[in-house]
């Protein structure tokens, strides 16, 4: 009954409006010291792989069948797996690899994302329509599979996996990037720069994609996200970094037979994925509402969909 | 509306066709001799490896291939390379895993995520309303294959009430429906956690959109209880935009369960795509990412039909 008093009130007071924006700028608070938590911790766990020569206790690769399935301890603060290496210095050095086919990735991805979004709502019609076919039937093709399919067909190599996670993860970014450029073609600046005699090519690189930084920033940040994780799913099928490397995702594969008496194993190296791809959502999402206050909260799901 | 329906599914062949061909060149260009990969070279003699290529219909020009290949889809007369066994016959065995898997994620992500994206909207800011943005965020960067190895270690191993993995008690030779429902519960919880937060998401943010239209005012104001506004009156309006993310999600979700079968050691279509992509094996190959696409585009337009339907303004041409 309580409750239902309130909102009779609500309906009458003009101060409703007042408490929403109260609200809406304390959850901007919220958000932002989210996304400095998730910046820092970030920051920590890049430093951690990219010092990994340094911070490792033991090297990655070595394999001691004296020391092998070692529950966590002073020695092995994670432990050791089946092959008596030591899970901290090889979840330090899978960090390395991880960040690396994230951050490339995203690179290929984002570039392309915004080649097509860029060329598709420059021009419009014809071009527009091709590109944006184009763009639907890779939404339409379970990525994941075509991925399996390439690696399992080229033989997986660090290089392959950054194209192929790459250049199917795209479509998203060329979405938002279109709408961006849709609008601002439209506007007064560009006009004046076509006056002043500027070209195509000029007009997109010099006048609109300056204005559309912010956006792509922000689709970038999420992609590196979302493709850790998808990496992190390859490897942990086999198809994904070959095995003498450290990568998270076969880490937690080589747990899967010793769940049950060394979950130390498969637990940490998941850990350390589940953080970082969460530290890069935070930072996005802060980033998101940083540049554009009036969505807070409305838009959602970067990392969700592909 | 029939006519709406004609012209999209026209426009299904080229995007088919274009999946269909990227999946051969992909294949077709890769290093290695597929004959290799099935059978040991060394043992055979020069015209029985020719000769095996010609059953194998790999000496044909790349058109006629694909044309064959195509034709033989149509037919439901492709065969697995790698067992001789029919495509098809092979995809229904394990279809209905997959099947029950994707059914039960939908329908659980939507009970549960649609309840707690409106009860998230209704009170922005609050307490609850952060730790369900804050679930949400762990939700969508949860790996799922460690997740449903979290999950495994805790109701399997330390609380032991449900099974580890399989689809059946592998004590008994022959088991009902009933006796497999249990290992159905983590895989579907875990396909779940990734469809989940996003609905719950953007029914939030939906529905907080909706929350702020004049309708919403005016049913207020006449005296409507506030179940009643909220429900019949915003998310109703709200659910559009939660059915076009699950439409786009089906095929993330169709992707994951390659990795969650894999886990669970369940036979179904996505294991069978890696099993069929590690072994080269072509015919498998195509005629599941041709399956997939047109269960994806199928759910598009189911999207759109339902879209239709629950919003009479929108009329399809």
């Amino acid at each position: 009954m309580a409750g239902r008093a309130l909102e009779v009130i609500d309906v009458f007071a003009p101060a409703r409006g007042a408490t929403a924006v109260r609200r809406t700028e304390w959850h901007r608070v919220v958000a932002n010291r989210r996304a400095i938590a998730g910046a820092v911790l970030l920051l920590a766990l890049t430093l951690a792989s990219l010092l990994a020569p340094v911070l490792a206790p033991y090297d990655p690769a070595e394999q001691r069948a004296a020391a092998a399935v070692r529950a966590p301890s002073a020695r092995h603060l994670m432990g050791t797996d089946n092959f008596g290496r030591d899970v901290l210095s090889r979840v330090l050095w899978g960090g390395r690899i991880s960040q690396l086919i994230g951050l490339l990735s995203m690179a290929v991805s984002v570039t392309a994302g915004v080649l097509v979004g860029a060329l598709a709502g420059y021009y419009g019609r014809g071009v527009d329509g091709a590109l944006m076919r184009l763009t639907e039937t890779v939404v339409t093709f379970p990525t994941f599979f075509l991925l399996v399919t390439l690696v399992a067909v080229f033989g997986a190599s660090v290089p392959m996996l950054i194209l192929a996670i790459g250049l199917t993860s795209w479509p998203i970014t060329a979405r938002v990037v279109r709408a961006e450029f849709l609008t601002l073609r439209e506007r007064d600046f560009v006009h004046a720069a076509r006056a002043l005699g500027a070209g195509n090519p000029r007009i997109m690189a010099r006048h609109i994609l300056p204005n559309v930084v912010p956006v792509i920033v922000v689709a970038a940040t999420l992609r590196v996200a979302y493709v850790i994780l998808v990496e992190a799913g390859l490897s942990y099928l086999g198809v994904g970094v070959p095995p003498p490397t450290a990568s998270w995702g076969s880490m937690v594969a080589d747990g899967r037979q010793y769940l049950f008496t060394a979950w130390w194993i498969s637990l940490f190296p998941g850990l350390f994925i589940f953080l970082t791809v969460t530290t890069y959502n935070l930072v996005g999402d802060g980033l998101r509402d940083a540049f554009d206050p009036q969505r807070t909260g409305r838009r959602a799901a970067g990392g969700g969909s592909s | 509306m029939r006519e709406y329906l004609i012209r999209r599914l026209v426009q299904f062949v080229p995007v088919l066709l274009g999946i269909g061909l990227v999946t051969f060149l992909i294949v077709k260009s890769a290093p290695g001799d597929p004959v290799a990969m099935l059978v040991d070279v060394s043992l055979l003699s020069q015209e029985e490896i020719a000769r095996f290529r010609d059953d194998l219909g790999l000496n044909a020009p790349l058109p006629v291939q694909f044309v064959t290949l195509l034709k033989e889809l149509a037919t439901g007369r492709i065969h697995s390379f790698r067992t001789g066994e029919p495509v098809l016959a092979l995809l229904a065995q394990r279809l209905p895993i997959t099947a029950v898997l994707l059914g039960g994620a939908i329908a659980l992500s939507l009970l549960l995520g649609v309840p707690l994206g409106v009860l998230s909207a209704r009170r922005p800011g609050s307490w609850l309303d952060n730790w369900l943005t804050t679930g949400a965020l762990w939700g969508i960067s949860l790996p799922a294959f460690w997740f449903a190895l979290l999950l495994m270690w805790l109701f399997a191993g330390v609380l032991r009430v449900l099974p580890a993995s399989g689809t059946g008690p592998a004590t008994k030779l022959t088991y009902g429906v009933l006796d497999m429902v249990p290992y159905f519960v983590l895989p579907i919880v875990v396909l779940a956690s990734g469809l989940l937060p996003p609905i719950m998401r953007y029914t939030r943010s939906s529905m907080l959109d909706a929350l702020g239209h004049d309708y919403i005012r005016t049913a207020r104001g006449k005296g409507l209880s506030e179940t009643a506004v909220v429900y019949r009156h915003a998310l109703r309006n709200a659910l559009l935009p939660v059915v076009t993310v699950v439409g786009m999600l089906i095929p993330v979700l169709i992707g994951a369960t390659a990795v969650i079968e894999s886990v669970f050691a369940m036979p179904g279509l996505g294991r069978l795509v890696v099993e069929a992509a590690i072994g080269r094996d072509y015919p498998t190959i195509m005629t599941l990412n041709f399956l997939t696409a047109v269960v994806v585009l199928a759910s598009n337009l189911a999207v759109d039909v339902t879209y239709a339907i629950l919003d009479p303004r929108i009329q399809l041409e």
